[in-house]
């Protein structure tokens, strides 16, 4: 049975694969030729790696609800958006020309001015814009281009032919999207794909990057990507496209202006920024003289522009173009200002701020769309933004037209369009559903270039007018084809030109320093944890050779509360009750309100990973995420039992391993891994003095199975066992895991470590004195290893106590705190500036 | 009449400030009726840069950074100018208010065109009930001026003066509700219902001169900024309105620099990294002088 077997057009509706009286389109038939070889198992199999693909890759959308719980993981169809050649090319003139419209008109509006004084374009869509940022008039960046980089939605009507419905010209998101869907449906269809002669997406951002760099005019330039950080709906977008472009992801706080210029805060040092691209809105870019309660951007940024010492694109107040209202006027516009007619048509759209427009509009009120010029600045009532004269009460209608008739200026009227269906996989099979396509363009020398694809989005429903991310669609890969082969140019691999050789990435901004830093300790710790839960967890069932010492037991849930790991009441009653105690204990393993349970730590670890993804290699992160996943399904469950638990746990610890080994096999030691690894070392090393301390400064751990705990936890009962076969002795163990530099589970391995990360740590070279921290860590390598092992087990006071053990392992603990805390201060600490305002007194 | 102000602004620190930006919005400038004579900056520590420009509204701004640590800043603004009497036009000689809006809409005009942009609302002029507040003051065909006169006496009569009830980011309907404030509270209201009837309304700041009560002595640094509003009245220009002090401004308003409201022209604005607590002392002196100079 064909694929196409029941797929029916909706009427009156435009369907992209399907003619209703003629059948398949012609460029559809390969595409679907191909797809009908394989058998509905073979499609559901590649249904599912492609759903695994994007979740292993953790493409997300934040979407902001109540519950706080905000990453949805990203949607997409598997079946592509076809276009055909010659249509593509109707569609990228078309889309060139509005670009290079877009960037004249916002160069007047921030320019010259002479459309707004020879009535061209409404005032009111101007200068009553909140996008409109005055503080930037009279600015124009290098080669007149305020545009850099936007996006256009379109769709298909009825009559077959393109539409604009809106014109993105701020900071577009999405691209990033379209190059994740291109990738996992070319890992999912990869035959398909390459026979299809589908042009690719790289040469695009390749340009966009190109083009970047070429502005700034400087050979090496640094180009940052200003992100308004995790807690934006496309973050992981920003990311993603940093990644790929090789910029640094920054957040207003990595930015600080001196005499005018923007520096990125390093480990370094202040590094000179050239080009901010943007993804925060032009008024949160400046709190000093554009938003004063935005915390998302750099103060003193305009003043940068303004000195010509920065560029930022897009350019700060490009955004006044976005306006809807506007697009009346375009066709006008664009014979004033190019002399050229305007090749695609924007969707129907009434100002009514003139008179006949606004009669119209009140005169069709039901079947059109009534919205505010701008979103976020409605005059008259803020909740209600919108009004679809399909749905409208009567009062609501009455309302309305006595708005208008106000103020109908800061309103307009739109035609709502019938969109055009394309095919999507719905329960085994195709199913035409509503589609609008965002096309992206870059600037690209005196021109623009269109991203030849694109990402297409779809409703679930049939009958959705508008379609939008933040209602919970779905996404479609958009495969452009081409009548020849496709030039198959990878951005990662550049061929045609010799890179000079660099040891070193792009400079690390102290935030990201910091979350490294953090993540290396997440990791350490979670791993830590895990060994602790499963000993607990083995000599609970009784499985362990030590099972029955109920001292051990006592120590192991002492370490456990006192890290926090694990509640006190639930570790008493898990040692109290007996083996059907435990099996409702395990449960509380997994609990979310002890401050360092489990599953706390691990999501602290994916979202410490989550803010510097861009840092992290594509499989370390898919480690990190399946990890996540299984762990919180597992947990859920209610009856987990005493082995489930021990398999989830080794699972964890595996794929902790995993991670780590990512990081010491694939990470190059850059002062970010360094960093990581000091993070872990620090977490290591505050560990087993903890545990040692437990278990050792008291009492006779020999006979109460403490050694071999401290063996089992500190990951050396088989470095011990080839050394000492079976006898087991406090100072043998106290030097494996203390002194012995050899042996990387003990303390002493992990000062040493530290201290050579400090080393290539930045630091004025002229001082004579040595920094804090590498004082801290000199002094305690060397009390470790003049340490007399025998002498420090042996003595003890008169209640038995170790007290040279416990007051080592004391100082040990603290310093490394203290180490720690120096680390963030000098390298990370990014003071947050403060608003200092002067309103005052004023006339009684 | 010449008058001389100077406007001292010092903040002080609890711990070191490393790097601290300001955009200022101090110097007067000139307008119909008033000529600046002298102008002149002190700040202490000298900044690093200190940029003078012009605003968007043909305001002076001053963009100011100190990048060396300080605990303390010090901004003195002392000038001299001359403000002559403004005559007002008779109120019932303006056009219809309801005309004032179709003249705004001439782009070609550049009056016109400046005015039109005074029409909408800007952060502190967000308002649903001022339009409400507005109206009766505002009958069909009521000559334009003699409305916005009748609404800032409305505004001084059911208002009451009372500071420390109000801050900057105290919304104008709740303003309109508690019935009390302080001077940009009333400028940023009464602006609010100007446009939610579509007429241009801008927000002054400045200064005023002050009398000291009978047989006392002024004291120096005892004065204020101030805070009023202006209106289009298409063929007189822009009209000042004070509705803290139910006034016409005539010769003793002090002009500094006017925008859609009090985020355009903020005398001080400013950024700083570290700095710990802040405390802010503020000393505006306002003085006659007489035209040899000396103190009236």
């Amino acid at each position: 049975m064909p694929l196409t077997a029941g797929y029916s057009t909706v009427d009156g509706v435009f369907d992209e694969m399907m003619d209703a009286n003629t059948g398949i389109r012609s460029h559809w038939n390969n595409f679907l030729g191909e797809l009908g070889r394989f058998s509905s198992p073979a499609l559901r199999r590649f249904w599912e790696t492609a759903e695994r693909l994007v979740q292993e890759n953790g493409t997300t959308y934040n979407v902001y609800d109540e519950t706080g719980n905000s990453a949805r993981p990203w949607r997409m169809d598997p079946i592509p958006f076809l276009v055909d050649a010659a249509e593509w090319q109707h569609i990228e003139s078309g889309l060139i020309q509005r670009a290079r419209l877009l960037n004249a008109i916002v160069s007047d509006i921030y320019g010259e001015r002479k459309l707004l004084s020879g009535g061209l374009l409404p005032a009111p869509l101007v200068l009553g814009s909140p996008n409109f940022l005055r503080p930037l008039h009279g600015i124009q960046p290098p080669g007149g281009v305020h545009l850099n980089f936007m996006a256009f939605d379109i769709a298909r009507a009825a009559d077959k032919r393109w539409w604009v419905l809106s014109d993105r010209t701020q900071a577009p998101s999405g691209a990033g999207y379209a190059l994740e869907n291109r990738i996992v449906l070319a890992r999912t269809l990869p035959d398909i794909f390459r026979d299809a002669q589908v042009h690719r997406l790289a040469g695009f951002f390749q340009a966009l990057s190109d083009n970047l760099i070429a502005q700034t005019g400087k050979e090496e330039p640094l180009i940052v990507l200003l992100t308004p950080g995790p807690h934006n709906e496309t973050f992981f977008e920003h990311a993603y496209l940093a990644r790929y472009l090789g910029f640094p992801l920054v957040e207003g706080a990595d930015l600080t202006v001196r005499d005018s210029k923007v520096y990125l805060k390093t480990l370094n040092g202040l590094k000179l920024v050239d080009l901010i691209f943007r993804r925060v809105d032009g008024d949160f870019c400046d709190p000093l003289e554009l938003r004063t309660d935005s915390v998302l951007g750099v103060a003193g940024l305009v003043a940068a522009v303004r000195a010509r010492n920065v560029i930022v694109a897009n350019s700060l107040g490009s955004g006044v173009v976005e306006s809807q209202a506007l697009m009346s006027f375009f066709p006008g516009l664009c014979k004033e200002l190019m002399g050229e007619d305007l090749q695609l048509p924007s969707l129907a759209t009434w100002w009514c701020g003139q008179e006949s427009e606004r009669k119209f509009v009140t005169e069709n009120l039901s079947r059109l769309i009534v919205r505010p010029n701008f979103e976020k600045n409605s005059i008259l009532n803020n909740n209600v933004d919108s009004f679809d004269g399909a749905t409208a009460s009567d009062s609501l209608r009455n309302e309305t037209i006595n708005r208008l008739n106000r103020r109908g200026y800061d309103y307009y009227g739109q035609e709502m369009l019938k969109l055009s269906t394309a095919p999507v996989w719905m329960d085994g099979a195709l199913q035409p559903r509503p589609m609008v396509l965002r096309v992206y363009v870059c600037a690209d020398g005196d021109g623009y270039r269109v991203m030849p694809g694109g990402l297409t989005r779809i409703t679930d429903g049939l009958d959705s007018r508008a379609v939008s991310m933040q209602q919970g669609d779905a996404s479609k890969d958009t495969w452009v084809l081409s009548d020849h082969p496709v030039s198959t140019y990878s951005r990662l691999a550049m061929a045609d030109q010799t890179l000079a050789l660099r040891r070193s990435g792009s400079d690390l901004p102290s935030r990201v320093a910091d979350n490294l830093f953090w993540l290396g300790r997440y990791a350490e710790r979670s791993e830590n944890s895990v060994r602790l839960l499963r000993s607990m967890i083995l000599r609970l069932a009784g499985e362990a050779g030590s099972g029955d010492d109920p001292q051990t037991l006592t120590h192991l849930t002492n370490v456990l509360v006192d890290f926090g790991y694990m509640r006190r009441q639930s570790a008493r009653k898990a040692v109290a009750g007996g083996i059907r105690a435990v099996e409702r204990e395990v449960a509380s393993l997994f609990e979310h309100d002890s401050p360092n349970g489990l599953l706390v730590l691990l999501n602290n670890l994916q979202r410490t990973a989550s803010l510097v993804r861009e840092r992290l290699s594509a499989d370390s992160w898919r480690i990190l995420n399946g990890l996540q996943r299984r762990v919180i399904g597992r947990a859920k469950e209610v009856n987990l039992n005493t082995d489930d638990a021990l398999a989830l746990l080794n699972f964890i610890l595996e794929n902790l391993a995993a991670f780590s080994g990512m990081q010491m096999e694939n990470m190059t030691r850059s002062l970010g891994w360094r960093l990581l690894d000091c993070g872990r070392r620090i977490e290591r090393s505050r560990h087993l003095a903890k545990l040692i301390h437990e278990l050792a400064v008291d009492g006779d751990p020999a006979a109460e199975g403490g050694l071999d705990l401290m063996l089992e936890l500190g990951d050396s009962s088989m470095t011990y066992r080839t050394r000492y076969l079976s006898s087991v002795q406090l100072p043998a163990v106290i030097d494996l895991l203390l002194v012995d530099e050899s042996n990387p589970r003990s303390v002493a391995f992990q000062l040493a470590e530290l201290e050579e990360h400090m080393m290539t740590f930045p630091h004025d070279r002229e001082s004579a004195t040595l920094p804090r921290e590498r004082h801290l860590i000199a002094s305690l390598r060397s009390m470790v290893k003049l340490m007399d092992v025998h002498k420090i087990c042996s003595q003890t006071n008169r209640r038995g106590k170790r007290v040279e053990l416990a007051h080592l392992l004391e100082r040990l603990e603290s310093q490394i705190n203290e180490i720690s805390e120096v680390l963030g201060r000098k390298y990370f600490s990014h003071v947050l500036p403060t608003r200092s305002s002067s309103f005052v007194g004023l006339m009684p | 009449m010449i008058y001389e102000v100077s406007h001292r602004t010092t903040f002080s620190y609890t711990s070191q400030v490393s790097i601290s930006q300001h955009m200022m919005h101090l110097a007067p400038r000139n307008s119909r009726c008033q000529t600046v004579l002298q102008h002149g900056f002190l700040i202490e520590p000298a900044p690093t840069v200190n940029v003078p420009g012009i605003d968007y509204f043909g305001n002076e701004t001053t963009y100011l950074t100190v990048e060396e640590p300080h605990d303390k800043l010090n901004i003195v603004s002392s000038f001299r100018v001359q403000v002559d009497a403004f005559v007002p036009p008779p109120a019932t000689s303006t056009m219809a208010w309801e005309e004032v809006l179709v003249q705004a809409g001439n782009q070609s005009d550049p009056a016109a065109l400046d005015a039109l942009q005074y029409i909408f609302q800007s952060p502190f002029s967000r308002s649903l009930d001022a339009g409400a507040y507005a109206e009766p003051s505002f009958p069909s065909g009521r000559p334009v001026l003699e409305g916005a006169v009748d609404l800032m006496a409305r505004i001084f009569n059911d208002f009451k003066y009372e500071g420390g009830v109000t801050d900057i980011s105290t919304p104008i309907d709740q303003v309109l509700k508690e019935r009390r404030g302080v001077c940009q509270d009333f400028a940023h209201l009464q602006i609010a219902c100007l446009r939610a009837l579509g007429l241009p309304a801008r927000y002054v700041s400045g200064y005023l001169r002050t009398h000291p009560p009978e047989g006392e002595e002024k004291r120096i640094g005892a004065d204020a900024s101030h805070a009023w509003l202006a209106i289009w009245v298409p063929g007189h220009d822009w009209i000042d309105l004070d509705p803290t002090n139910n006034m016409i401004p005539g010769n003793e308003h002090i002009t500094v620099a006017w925008g859609r409201d009090y985020s355009d022209v903020s005398p001080i604005n400013g950024m700083i990294l570290g700095g710990g607590e802040q405390k802010i002392k503020v000393a505006v002196d306002v003085r006659p002088v007489d035209d040899q100079g000396t103190a009236d």
